[in-house]
C-alpha cells in the first residue's frame, strides 16, 4: 500500500514535468527544422546562451531586482490598502454605500487602461509603476476580506457571547481567525496580478525591471533575450505563488485540507 | 471520580441545599417574520429544581432550541419572567452554559484552547486556568486529544470537546439543545451513559432538548413533553427511577410508549394531554 501511495507520487511528478518538457521538445524540434527564420524562432541553446551571458553580466540580476522591488511596494500598498477597505466596507454599511458604485465600477477598468493617465499624472517614474501595481493588487484582496468578513458565520459571535468575550479577543481570537482564510486566497490572488501587471507595465513604459530588459531586447531583435525574459517571468510568478501557497499552508495549520493543495 | 458517593449526594431531599433552580413563568416569545407576528412560545410556565436533569421533548418547530435561547439569553426579546435562583435573567452569563447540536468548536483552536476558551472572562492565574481545562477535558474522557485541531476529532470527540467546553465554567444550569442529534446510535449511546455520569459528579442543573425518547427518559429526573402551534409544555412526566440508571428498566418502556403515543397523535387541543400521565402542573 505505501509503495503503491510512492509510485501515485513519482508519477504524479512526471506527469507535472510531462507538459513543460513536451513544449522544449517541441521548441528544439520546430527550431532544428528551421520552420521559422532562426532569428525568430531562437533555439534552446541559444536561449540558455543569452541566459548565462545575462547572469554573468549581472544584467538579469539588477532588471530582476528592480522588477522585484517594485512588486514588494506595489503589492504591499494595494494588499494592504484593499484589506483596509474591505474591513471598512463590510463593518461599516454606510462606508459601503458611500464606496460601493464607484468600486465597482473601477473593479471592472483594466489597470492597463489607466496607463495613459497615470503617466500624466505621474510621470515614467516609480510612483507610476507602483500605483498601477498597487491597483491591480487591491481590488482581489479588497473583495475577498469583504467577503471573508461578512461571510462569518454568526454562530462563532453567539459562541463568543456566551463566554461574554470582550471586544479586543473578539476581533483577535474570532473575527481575524475566521476571515483568514478567505483573505488569504485575495491575497494570493492580489500577488499574481501584481506580478503580470508589472511586467506589462515594464513592457510600456520603463528603464529597467525584466519587463523592460524584453523590450529592449525586441527593439534590438534579440529574441533569445526576449526568450529569456518569458521564462524567467513564468519561473517567478510560479515561484512567487507556489511561496505563497506554502505560508498559506502554515497559517492554516488548523484545516483538514491544507490551503491551495488543489492549486 | 467516585460516581456512587457523588449519587448519594443528589438525593432529591436535598434540593434546598444547592442553587440552579430556574423559574419560567408565562413565558411568551413571538417572531416578527415576513410582516407577519408568529407566535412561537406561549403560556410557558416551568420550575427546574436545582441539580435536577430535565429532558425536554416535542415535535420539531415547537419552540425548543427557541426556549433555550431565552434562558441563555441569546435573544433577550420576550414576555414574561425568566428567573435562575430568583434573581431574573439579563443578558448572557458565565451562570447559563449552552451546548449547541453543531459543537460549534472554533477550527482554528486546538482542543485545550477552545475549553480555555470559555474562562476568557474568568480572572485566574494562568496555572489555575490549564488545571481547570485539563481537569475538564480528562472529566469528558478526552486526555490526550489536548493539542488536537476540532478537525482531527470524531463527532462524537467533539460534542464531548463541546461539553467540556460549556462545564469548565462550572455553570449553574447547562442547557443543551439535541447535542447528540447528528450522532450515529452508538455512539450516541455512548455518549449518554457519559452524560449520566458527568451530571453525577457535577453539580450544575442540566436541561437537554432531545428528539429521542429513550434519550430524554434514560437521563431525566422529569421529561417535559411539548406540543407546538404554539409552543407550549403540554405535560411534565416524573421518570422516578434513581441514576445511575439501566435501560433495560420496565418504568422507562412504559413511559416511552405513552410519551411517543402523545407526540405521534394529532395536535391536541391547547393543554390537553392526549395520554393522561403522571400530571403535574408546572410551578
Ligand atoms: N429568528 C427567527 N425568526 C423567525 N422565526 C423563527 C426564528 N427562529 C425560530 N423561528 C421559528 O420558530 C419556530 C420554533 O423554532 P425552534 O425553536 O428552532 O424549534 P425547535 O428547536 O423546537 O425545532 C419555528 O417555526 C421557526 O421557524
Ligand atoms: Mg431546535
Amino acid at each position: 500500500m505505501s509503495a503503491a501511495r510512492i509510485e501515485e507520487a513519482t508519477l504524479r511528478r512526471i506527469v507535472m514535468v510531462a507538459s513543460p518538457l513536451a513544449v522544449l521538445l517541441a521548441w528544439q524540434v520546430l527550431s532544428a527544422a528551421r520552420v521559422f527564420p532562426p532569428e525568430v524562432l531562437v533555439s534552446p541553446q541559444a536561449v540558455l546562451a543569452a541566459f548565462g551571458q545575462l547572469t554573468a553580466s549581472g544584467e538579469l540580476a539588477r532588471h530582476l531586482g528592480e522588477s522585484l522591488q517594485r512588486l514588494l511596494w506595489g503589492f504591499s500598498i494595494g494588499s494592504g490598502a484593499g484589506l483596509l477597505f474591505g474591513l471598512a466596507a463590510a463593518l461599516s454599511p454606510t462606508f459601503a454605500r458611500l464606496f460601493d458604485p464607484l468600486f465597482q465600477a473601477l473593479r471592472q477598468v483594466p489597470v492597463l487602461a489607466f496607463i495613459p493617465l497615470l503617466i500624466l499624472l505621474f510621470g515614467i517614474d516609480e510612483v507610476f509603476k507602483i500605483v498601477i501595481i498597487a491597483k491591480a493588487a487591491f481590488f482581489p484582496t479588497a473583495l475577498s476580506t469583504l467577503d471573508g468578513v461578512r461571510g462569518v458565520p454568526r454562530a462563532w459571535f453567539e459562541v463568543a457571547r456566551i463566554y461574554r468575550t470582550p471586544l479586543p479577543s473578539l476581533v483577535w481570537r474570532v473575527l481575524i481567525p475566521a476571515t483568514v482564510p478567505s483573505v488569504l486566497s485575495g491575497v494570493r490572488l492580489s500577488l499574481t496580478r501584481a506580478w503580470l501587471v508589472l511586467v506589462a507595465a515594464e513592457l510600456i513604459v520603463a528603464d529597467s525591471g525584466i519587463g523592460q530588459m524584453m523590450e529592449m531586447g525586441r527593439q534590438m531583435f534579440r529574441l533569445d533575450v526576449v526568450m529569456v525574459g518569458v521564462v524567467v517571468c513564468g519561473v517567478i510568478g510560479f515561484a512567487l505563488d507556489r511561496g505563497f501557497v506554502l505560508l498559506q499552508a502554515r497559517l492554516l495549520r488548523w484545516r483538514a485540507q491544507p490551503a491551495g493543495a488543489e492549486a | 471520580m467516585n460516581i456512587d458517593s457523588r449519587a448519594a449526594v443528589r438525593t432529591p431531599e436535598q434540593p434546598a441545599l444547592r442553587s440552579g433552580a430556574l423559574q419560567l413563568k408565562e413565558v411568551r416569545k413571538r417572531f416578527l417574520f415576513d410582516q407577519r407576528e408568529l407566535t412561537v412560545l406561549t403560556g410557558l410556565n416551568l420550575d427546574v429544581r436545582p441539580g435536577e436533569f430535565l429532558s425536554i421533548v416535542g415535535p420539531s418547530g415547537c419552540g425548543k432550541s427557541t426556549l433555550l435561547r431565552l434562558i441563555a439569553s441569546l435573544d433577550d426579546d420576550y414576555e414574561g419572567h425568566i428567573a435562575l435562583d430568583g434573581r431574573r435573567v439579563a443578558g448572557t452569563s458565565l451562570e447559563r452554559g449552552l451546548v449547541f447540536q453543531d459543537h460549534r468548536l472554533f477550527p482554528w483552536m486546538t482542543l485545550e484552547q477552545n475549553v480555555a476558551f470559555a474562562l476568557i472572562r474568568r480572572d485566574m492565574s494562568a496555572a489555575a486556568r490549564d488545571r481547570l481545562v485539563r481537569e475538564h477535558i480528562a472529566l469528558v474522557g478526552l486526555s490526550g486529544f489536548e493539542q488536537a485541531y476540532p478537525h482531527q476529532l470524531s463527532g462524537g470527540m467533539s460534542q464531548r470537546a463541546a461539553i467540556a467546553r460549556a462545564l469548565v465554567n462550572e455553570p449553574k444550569v447547562l442547557l443543551l439543545d439535541e447535542p447528540f442529534g447528528a450522532l450515529d446510535a452508538l455512539t450516541r449511546v455512548h455518549l449518554q451513559t457519559e452524560l449520566q455520569r458527568i451530571w453525577m459528579s457535577q453539580g450544575s442543573t442540566m436541561i437537554m432538548i432531545t428528539h429521542d425518547v429513550d434519550e430524554a427518559l434514560y437521563l431525566g429526573d422529569r421529561v417535559a413533553v411539548m406540543q407546538a402551534h404554539p409552543g407550549r409544555i403540554a405535560h411534565i412526566v416524573d421518570v422516578d427511577l434513581p441514576h445511575p440508571r439501566d435501560r433495560a428498566a420496565p418504568l422507562l418502556h412504559r413511559l416511552k410508549d405513552d410519551i411517543l403515543a402523545e407526540l405521534t397523535a394529532t395536535d391536541a387541543p391547547r393543554g390537553e394531554a392526549v395520554v393522561p400521565l403522571t400530571r403535574r402542573r408546572p410551578g
